[in-house]
């Protein structure tokens, strides 16, 4: 199942040599993260620590368990915190 | 009396959820028996001082304690020495910053002082007075440096660094000097220039707001109890025991297992107690005294040695066409974070254009350090700071085009599927519901008329949290329930859980107790901030009644010698599923309990979540102000604040929390600010001089609850702690500009600044 992962340009400019937009194979973001890890070795491990995920909209922790339906939006933004 | 509207569309209803019980932590509360962080003695206890720079920027050139540790009484002193030292790195988020480093050096200095309040050393004695005195003893030779205290000042180059070595992050330009600069982040959508050019009215302006405090009643306070074997315990008054447990063992270098958390109840913390100041002190004290540590702050320490919230520095430029089509929007802002990186100027960037559906926009944001405490979390940390501005330029391009500024916003707000400055798309309704709510108010057709008075509006978003958390719920012999969680109740989530818990079990509300239980006896769970409790905690809570009810089932299936699917729940009974099943007269929980150890053992179940898919909170307000021609003064004459609240569990505690979060909006606006003389130390460190807003100040603040929930929480709910703090600054100088065509840019407008602004006829 495809999904499209987007990343802010800040981030893309970081850690993708800028480019914000991805087209992959996952079912669940174990799987989104998985093949970004293949693309850019070390970015996995960022994507956890570092960011917080939106699937269709939808804020969650990026995790493992969050399904990924088919032709979802995944987009990674920076993680935030509140008061 | 609190004149409320609840606008809701549900045709579901419930028999607890939406009703207002009497709060669970009441009674203990009224009668002064409840436990908060300083009323814990233990036997044998003592006493902890922290010694604070008097200097804001020096370098520490010696510290000798020597007099300090030979006063009779005295059981330890202790300095940055006696921590390990930590990496300087950034580990996780970017917005939290946590760069251990820095964390450390902010409990107890090392080679510098960067604030006044700044803490040096600490000692413990067997009272008060005498670690008081002891510490006062304990010599540090300073060589004081140029300091700087202003956010604009701090960037320009040639500032006194605050750290010599630290390279701005996210800057353009190759090869960056040392700055106080933390970082820059920009966020852009659509094409600014294109979407300019296309608008009929550009407005811009800079504005600066002041650095304020949380202002919880209680300081911060805490009692360590450390063991011989590496073990230890610590009763806390925190916004979350977990992390409190979590910092401590990382700044002290033990195991997180070695450490047992309590949490006391609260005296309010609105983010200010997500972060750690005594804790890792207290404990290393009683690691070296042997004996269990008592320390807390004073009104001083805590307005001196704590985080405030960021004070900034903004520009905003917004463009509107003549029938009110928001059609571009540019902003800078420029956060003071105090003594250490990480303010929270990234939420400013990503909040202030999201109730909107503008094509082109674009955020930058500076983290600026500056010889300040370091800034902590404050309610929607950042938003409402960019909202002030933005909201503010908003007004004028209304003003500008001869609108509305409610229809404005109506016309312009974001719906299901518009971008966001950070990418995704808006995945919940509730915004337009809500202002459609506000401009239904029977008030907001009747403005003030008054010479000197005006109204005026704004709005507020913020992303509320989710994330981990954990319940256990246990069924006693006689029916009754307990349920445990660890989300310190900072808001009215005892109740909320209880009603939870009541409404899925089918139980009176009266026989569920909810507690906050230790790190010992619940699962980890996130600290009480980001309006996530009723959400997240609440998800675990339901999660682990439904398991309840599983085993219920089970257990009435057993005392029935029936199939466990031949069991269902109703209405907290356990009944046949069908009359294949048997006749059989439904069983209470009581009952089922009694029978618990012949049906194998106590009833309980546990579960953790980590919950995603919360809905951002907005919020719209309108003001009506009397402006003094004479002082200067504003006077609040009425006030009312609509807030999408999902579903509201328990309606006087989401009131409660709008009308805090007003009132708070309402000390911002006019009166609070830290006030720091040439020297750079601190002048108002007191409530006196500190000027809170107190009842009389204020009108009673009408609340309408807008019921859109969020399809994803069993009950509908959404975070209302937070986005009712966004838009009273700007409403309220949008209020003062209408009453006297005299545009605010400061924060605080004060009588003063008022009555200067009006004389100058600034615009």
């Amino acid at each position: 199942m495809t999904a499209t992962v987007t990343f802010t340009s800040g981030f893309a400019r970081k850690y993708t040599n800028g480019v914000r937009e991805f087209e992959v194979e996952a079912a669940n973001l174990r799987g989104v993260i998985r093949e970004m890890e293949k693309l850019f070795p070390g970015l996995g491990h960022t994507l956890e620590e570092e960011t917080n995920v939106a699937i269709n909209g939808e804020l969650h922790e990026t995790g493992y368990f969050q399904a990924v339906p088919p032709g979802a939006e995944v987009f990674f933004i920076p993680r935030i915190e509140g008061g | 009396m609190n004149d409320s509207t609840i606008v809701t569309d549900s045709v579901k209803r419930f028999k607890w959820v939406g009703t207002r019980p009497i709060r669970p932590d009441g009674v203990p509360k009224v009668t002064g028996r409840a436990m908060y962080g300083a009323d814990l003695k233990l036997p044998g206890m003592i006493y902890g001082k922290i010694l604070r720079s008097p200097h804001a920027h020096a370098l520490i050139k010696k510290i000798d304690t020597s007099k300090a540790a030979a006063l009779p009484g005295v059981k330890a002193v202790v300095t940055a020495a006696d921590l390990p030292e930590q990496k300087n790195e950034f580990i996780g988020p970017e917005r939290v910053a946590v760069n251990f480093w820095h964390v450390t050096r902010n409990i107890l200095a090392r080679e510098k002082a960067l604030y006044e309040g700044h803490a040096i050393a600490a000692v413990a004695a067997t009272s008060a007075s005498i670690a008081e005195e002891a510490a006062s003893l304990i010599e540090v030779t300073y060589e004081v440096l140029p300091h700087v205290i202003d956010v604009d000042e701090a960037m320009k180059p040639g500032a006194p660094l605050l750290f010599e070595d630290m390279i701005p992050r996210g800057l353009a330009e190759p090869n960056p000097k040392p700055s106080n600069i933390s970082k820059r982040l920009e966020f852009v959508m659509g094409d600014i220039e294109k979407g300019f050019a296309s608008a009929d009215v550009v407005i811009e302006k800079e504005f600066t707001t002041a650095a304020v405090h949380q202002g919880y009643i209680e300081p911060h306070a805490c009692v360590a109890k450390m063991e011989a074997d590496g073990q230890g315990e610590i009763w806390s008054s925190s916004q979350g025991h977990f992390q409190m447990r979590a910092l401590t063992a990382k700044i002290l270098g033990c195991k997180i297992g070695d450490l047992r958390v309590t949490p006391a109840e609260i005296g309010g913390g609105f983010g200010g107690k997500t972060v750690t100041y005594l804790e890792p002190v207290a404990a290393l004290l009683s690691k070296k005294s042997g004996l269990p540590v008592r320390l807390q702050m004073t009104r001083e320490d805590v307005f001196k040695g704590s985080g405030p919230t960021s004070g900034s520095s903004m520009w905003a430029k917004v463009g509107v066409t003549k029938d009110g089509k928001i059609v571009a929007a540019d902003a800078i802002f420029k956060f003071q974070a105090g003594a250490f990186p990480g303010s929270p100027v990234m939420n400013a960037c990503l909040c202030a254009y999201s109730p909107y559906d503008i094509a082109n926009a674009r955020a930058v944001g500076y983290d600026v350090v500056s010889n300040r405490p370091k800034s902590a979390a404050y309610r929607a940390p950042g938003s409402p700071i960019g909202h002030y501005a933005v909201e503010s330029v908003i007004d004028m391009c209304a003003k500008a085009i001869g609108m509305d500024p409610l229809e404005l916003r109506i016309k312009n707000v974001a719906s299901i599927g518009v971008p966001t400055i950070a990418g995704p798309k808006h995945a919940h309704a509730g915004f337009m519901e809500t202002l459609q709510a506000l401009k239904a108010h029977p008030a907001y057709a009747n403005p003030p008329t008054g010479p000197n008075q005006g109204r005026g509006v704004a709005i507020g978003y913020w992303f509320n949290g989710g994330g981990e958390s954990s319940a256990t719920m246990q069924v006693n012999a006689d029916g009754t329930v307990l349920v445990a969680t660890g989300s310190p109740d900072i808001g009215g989530s005892r109740a909320s859980m209880a009603i939870m818990a009541a409404e899925t079990l089918g139980v009176d509300y009266n026989r569920v107790r909810a507690i906050v239980a230790d790190t010992g006896t619940v699962g980890y769970t996130h600290v009480t901030g980001g309006s996530r409790v009723t959400f997240a905690t609440g998800m675990a809570v339901v999660d682990a009644t439904k398991a309840v009810i599983k085993d219920a089932c089970k257990r009435a299936a057993m005392i029935w010698d029936v199939d466990p699917e031949g069991v269902v729940w109703e209405d907290g009974f356990a009944k046949p599923a069908g009359a294949n099943v048997g006749d059989f007269k439904p069983l209470s929980l009581a009952e089922i309990a009694g029978k618990a150890a012949a049906t194998g053992g106590p009833i309980t179940a546990s579960a953790g979540v980590n919950a995603g898919a919360q809905a951002p909170g907005f919020a719209a307000h309108f003001v009506d102000v009397e402006v003094d021609p004479e002082t200067g003064r504003v006077d609040i004459l009425k006030y009312v604040a609509a807030q999408d609240v999902g579903r509201a569990i328990h309606p006087s505690y989401v009131e409660g929390q709008i009308q805090g979060g007003v009132v708070q909006g309402i000390g911002w606006a006019l009166n609070e600010e830290y006030i720091y003389n040439a020297k750079g130390l601190l002048d108002n460190a007191g409530f006196l001089d500190y000027r809170c807003p107190v009842a009389s100040d204020i009108p009673m603040i009408d609340t309408i609850l807008v019921e859109v929930p969020n399809p994803v929480h069993p009950y509908g709910a959404k975070g209302v702690g937070e986005a009712n703090i966004c838009p009273p600054m700007a409403a309220i100088a949008n209020a003062i500009e209408s009453a006297t065509k005299t545009r605010m840019t400061h924060l605080p407008m004060s009588p003063p600044r008022v009555l200067a602004a009006m004389d100058a006829g600034q615009k």
